[in-house]
């Protein structure tokens, strides 16, 4: 596990602009594990970064649809484990195939099924910060890559929130 | 005079074959072969649709359908079994088996050599299955199963004789490395294009030594289009339970427990349960 490395963001623009940051540094396959309340803005982050791979189209919450595939730069597999009731329904969805085929996988819910999970990827658990529209993504990268790629977005994202009225 | 169409989507090949069996050989009039990964869904039933024009033929003179029954891609199994079953319950013909890994070593077929054909599966594993090919005849020594790459890799350094191995399957995109490590010299890396099935290797491999249209061996099933199962290899705890519980029990063919794979799918300690 490497250390804890955290991003701030004042509202929903600046969760969506730390996505598109940290678009620019994804490579394909990629995989980064969301957690946080409803509301605390997974959804928001994984907007930001399919703006920034170039999707162009909205970005839904794959709640319903589990997995929402988009394509940009890189192909973007959004998906959101809330529905899912056993780890073995993740073959139903093509879940190990999805996150080796290439592309980006964002999992929503990711911290359902741990054993599950690959072993090098960047968790991402957003929480609340001091006021309402604040938010606290707190970056575990668990392998060589994530752990890389979690200190190069926290670097790219600390300007964010240092000024006031930023 | 029977017009066969053969496919498999467990790789990321979607791959078709039309021929026609006259009891004694197989006559292979087309095939069509689409590197579409994860897109088998769309690409499957135009695929058949363009071959069968191409070749002259319509869908209703097929008279028996070849499915590639994995082990592979979960998803891209389930497309090709439910597409294949689909069409031959709606034809009322039947449909027989062919093992994808079995249907890619028939590509080698007439080499006199064995064949180490290796399947990803996922989450650093794959599916390694030997074979031995002499003057045009296949033979798959041992079952399916799910190891590790340098597991695959070391047994067949230590157990699979002295002479070369030709090597193919897409497993070997990620692990050829492993492959060429533990055989030396002995591995022969074919080329990535012979990786896969194609339509004419399904439709060989399925009536390979078969004196009738009863398929070429365990895996061919017994051309039930309702019973024919996909290879899993990799079953969940929760689907081991239930095949359990519902009393799948193969083939009935204590013989086929262990080594082959009957036509239920169930392999490994799946296979032996009453």
């Amino acid at each position: 596990m490497g250390e804890i490395v955290s991003i701030r963001t004042r509202g929903d623009a600046q969760t969506a602009e730390a996505g598109r940051r940290l678009a620019a540094l994804l490579m394909p396959d990629d995989v980064l594990s969301l957690s946080g309340d409803l509301g605390a803005g997974k959804t928001c982050l994984v907007q930001g970064i399919a703006g920034g791979l170039g999707v162009k189209g909205h970005v839904a919450s794959p709640t319903f649809n589990i997995l929402l595939v988009h394509h940009g730069r890189l192909t973007l597999n959004h998906m959101d484990l809330y529905r899912l009731d056993r780890a073995d329904q993740l073959e139903d969805i093509d879940f190990f195939a999805t996150l080796e085929s290439g592309g980006v996988t964002a999992i929503e819910w990711g911290d359902k099924f741990p054993g599950a999970m690959p072993d090098d990827r960047l968790e991402v658990a957003i929480r609340l910060g001091g006021r309402e529209t604040d938010r606290v993504l707190d970056l575990d990268g668990t392998g060589p890559r994530s752990a890389s790629l979690a200190r190069a977005w926290a670097s790219a994202c600390s300007d964010l929130s240092g000024g006031e009225g930023a | 005079m029977t017009l066969v169409l053969a496919l498999d989507t467990a790789t990321e090949e979607c791959a078709v074959g039309l021929g026609e069996w006259d009891g004694a050989a197989m006559t292979v009039f087309g095939e069509t072969n689409l590197d579409v990964p994860r897109a088998a869904l769309t690409h499957l039933v135009p695929a058949i649709d363009r071959l069968l024009k191409d070749c002259g033929a319509r869908i209703d003179r097929v008279g028996a359908v070849v499915c590639g029954r994995g082990p592979g891609s979960f998803t891209g199994v389930r497309i090709g079994v439910a597409t294949a079953k689909g069409i031959a319950s709606g034809l009322a013909v039947p449909l027989y088996g062919v093992g994808t890994l079995d249907a890619i070593a028939r590509r080698f077929a007439d080499h006199d050599t064995l064949v180490g054909v290796v399947g990803d599966a996922m989450r650093k594993e794959v599916y390694p299955a030997l074979f031995r090919c002499r003057g045009g005849r296949l033979e798959r020594l041992g079952g399916y199963e799910v190891i590790p790459p340098e597991v695959a890799a070391a047994r067949w350094a230590r157990d699979a004789g002295t002479g070369p191995i030709l090597l193919a399957g897409n497993g070997l995109a990620k692990y050829a490395d492993v492959f060429t490590a533990a055989l030396g010299d002995r591995a022969r890396l074919t080329p990535r294009a012979d990786w896969t099935p194609t339509g004419t290797s399904l439709l060989l491999q399925a009536y390979a030594g078969a004196s009738a249209l009863s398929g070429a061996g365990p895996e061919a099933g017994d051309g039930d289009p309702a019973t024919l199962l996909p290879i899993y290899t990799r079953l969940s705890d929760a689907e081991e339970a239930e095949r359990s519980k519902c009393g799948a029990s193969g083939s009935g063919d204590p013989a086929a427990a262990g080594t082959d794979v009957p036509s239920s799918g169930v392999t490994g300690p799946g296979s032996g349960r009453p």
